[in-house]
């Protein structure tokens, strides 16, 4: 598609770009043309429901599935044709990390530093402590979490310039967690980039620069992360001395799910809208007042609904890049 | 061993191929306790003689003469039992060369390093040669070795040259198993074809002295290839061998755009 594609060239902008890519499987359309960018330095959180589109859009992106339209390319290089630059330059860590069930984390790390003509055991061995996992033990003894660390630490130990992470934390504990996004602030500092994908907000929320939500095989939003949160919904719950009625607060633009019931009003509002209200709650003698902020994943949710079902529509806020992927195909 | 995909496969194998060797060994051996039995029993070449005439041919090669080694081993080991073995070994490594590290789910983590897909196929293509080359090797000197404590003599190069063209049959099913493997992931269906395949090829040469349609195209099956020209008593036959290494040749060409051109199974 671009005429880029072929050159791989490392002064390009983008560490990750997807034009149009479109993957069928027989008659079912797995993905239908999604289009991102990833920059560099940049940890790119892709979030959906399961059986969106994510693993299909990351499997594109590591060569294993050829798109069935559109393309997939990182530094330049087209992630199909030229799969074997494209793998010097990345990390992956597949959604049910598969192992050789007779090799030891070592032999693992051995086998892959030979594939990679480096020798990265001294680095597999520092990112394994780091996690607290035991690289002398057979991939078959390991618990789900340990398998998920191993295939971590081949992925991070050499280096690479992007990581493909499908699902990584899933099955490992909240604390080696923690550890594992430091290692991938320190990636990041560096100037490597990250797709990161997850069910969950809450696996990304602290690390993604932005987010992109992908429902049905097609991308459905794309925003920064603190774009997000600046429209982060505040609960809002009021009781008067007097008697009020809805329409007296419905004119705020943003206010969501307001409930006024004789002497107490409850509704959830955007930072944007916090002001008007309380000047319209604050012209009224109050008994009681309180405002307190809703989780992202609340906001998420209730912008985007994760659960297969398109959630409520996403305010046409200024500056945000909600957007549809163009080029539907049939 | 984890150096590469072909050293990383053979020590996959590892433990495979020394059960195969070791079994081998002993069917050779087998043989080689009982041929002073044979030897002294005239009659077992009168019951060969005294077969109908299409199950002499399925069973033994023409012409053999159980008085002797070379006879005795052509019909005991070469018709039957030794390309079975080989047959399997070979099968089952091509078969389980792309499509059983898919089953795995292990491709994904293979093809995740900087390996292209060609490599692999010709890398697990090396291993399944190197296995069945390393089997065929080891009944041969079983049969130089066990057959000389029984008094069993049969000349080595005829062996050698007996076991290159068995291993050479091996190898041409074991490409097509490999190229099915690779072109369409399925292990099942990669085994299933070669060895019905394997089987007509069989049939086809041994009745071929029998039946009219066979005999035309006798020359086409691999197991004329193996054992058509009686390597066993007269040396490597070149032209069987190179259509041998011809059609693995034309396999491995097919598989490496199969494997190259589909999608991963994750």
């Amino acid at each position: 598609m671009s005429p880029e594609t072929r050159r791989g060239r490392e002064d390009n902008e983008s560490m990750v770009q997807l034009a149009g890519l479109t993957k069928r499987f027989g008659r079912n359309t797995a993905l239908d043309g999604v289009s991102l960018t990833i920059g560099p330095g940049e940890v790119f959180g892709y979030l959906g429901p399961n059986g969106a589109g994510k693993t299909t859009t990351i499997r594109l992106l590591m060569g294993m599935l050829r798109p069935t339209s559109g393309t997939a390319s990182v530094l330049g290089f087209d992630a199909w044709r030229q799969s074997r630059e494209v793998h010097r330059l990345v990390g992956y860590v597949p959604g049910e990390p598969a192992l050789y069930d007779r090799l030891t984390g070592n032999q693992h790390v051995a086998y892959c530093s030979h594939l990679r003509h480096r020798d990265d055991r001294r680095r597999a061995a520092g990112v394994a402590d780091r996690l607290e996992l035991d690289l002398d033990r057979p991939a078959r003894t390991l618990s789900r979490g340990n398998r998920q660390k191993l295939a971590v630490v081949l992925a991070v130990m050499s280096q690479p310039r992007l990581l493909v992470l499908d699902e990584p934390t899933s099955g490992i504990d909240p604390l080696v967690q923690q550890t594992f996004h430091s290692i991938l602030r320190e990636h990041t500092a560096g100037g490597g980039s990250a797709l990161f994908s997850s069910h969950v907000l809450g696996e990304v929320e602290r690390v993604a620069d932005r987010i992109g939500v992908v429902r049905a095989g097609q991308l459905v939003a794309v925003e920064r992360l603190q774009d997000l949160a600046a429209r982060s919904l505040h609960r809002v719950r009021a009781r008067f001395a007097v008697e009020v009625s809805a329409a007296e607060f419905g004119g705020v633009p943003g206010v969501r799910d307001l409930l006024v019931d004789g002497h107490t009003l409850s509704c959830n509002a955007p930072q944007s809208a916090l002001d008007a209200l309380l000047k319209l709650v604050s012209a009224r003698e109050v008994e009681d007042f309180e405002c307190s902020e809703a989780p992202l994943e609340e906001t998420f949710l209730s912008y985007y609904g994760m659960d297969g079902q398109p959630g409520q529509t996403p305010p046409a806020a200024a500056g945000t890049v909600a957007r549809t992927a163009a080029g539907h195909a049939h | 061993m984890l150096t590469s995909v072909l050293t990383k496969t053979l020590r996959d194998q590892g433990r495979l191929l020394l059960a195969w060797a070791l079994s081998l060994a002993l069917i050779v051996a087998t043989y080689a306790a009982i041929w002073p039995s044979v030897k002294s029993q005239p009659s077992m070449s009168d019951f060969i003689d005294q077969m109908p005439e299409a199950f002499r041919s399925l069973f033994a090669t023409s012409s053999a003469d159980m008085s002797t080694p070379t006879g005795y081993i052509q019909v005991e080991l070469l018709s039957f039992m030794g390309p079975i073995a080989v047959l399997i070994y070979a099968i089952n490594a091509g078969a389980g060369a792309i499509g059983g590290e898919e089953d795995r789910h292990t491709m994904d983590l293979l093809l995740s390093n900087p390996v292209g897909r060609g490599r692999v196929v010709v890398d697990k293509f090396l291993a399944m040669v190197l296995g069945t080359f390393l089997l065929a090797a080891v009944m041969g000197l079983s049969l130089v070795l066990e057959g000389n404590l029984a008094d069993m003599v049969l000349p080595p190069d005829k062996v050698a040259a007996a076991m290159l063209h068995l291993a050479l049959l091996g190898v041409v099913f074991g490409s097509l198993a490999l190229a099915l493997s690779a072109a369409t992931g399925r292990t099942g269906l990669s085994r299933g074809i070669p060895a019905v395949l394997a089987v007509l090829a069989y049939i086809i040469n041994a009745l071929a002295p029998l039946v009219d349609a066979f005999d035309r195209i006798q020359e086409a099956s691999p197991f004329f290839q193996y054992i058509g020209q009686d390597p066993l008593r007269k040396g490597v036959a070149w032209d069987s061998v190179l259509v041998s290494a011809l059609t693995i040749a034309v396999l491995v060409a097919l598989a490496v755009p199969g494997f190259r051109r589909r999608d991963v199974a994750g």
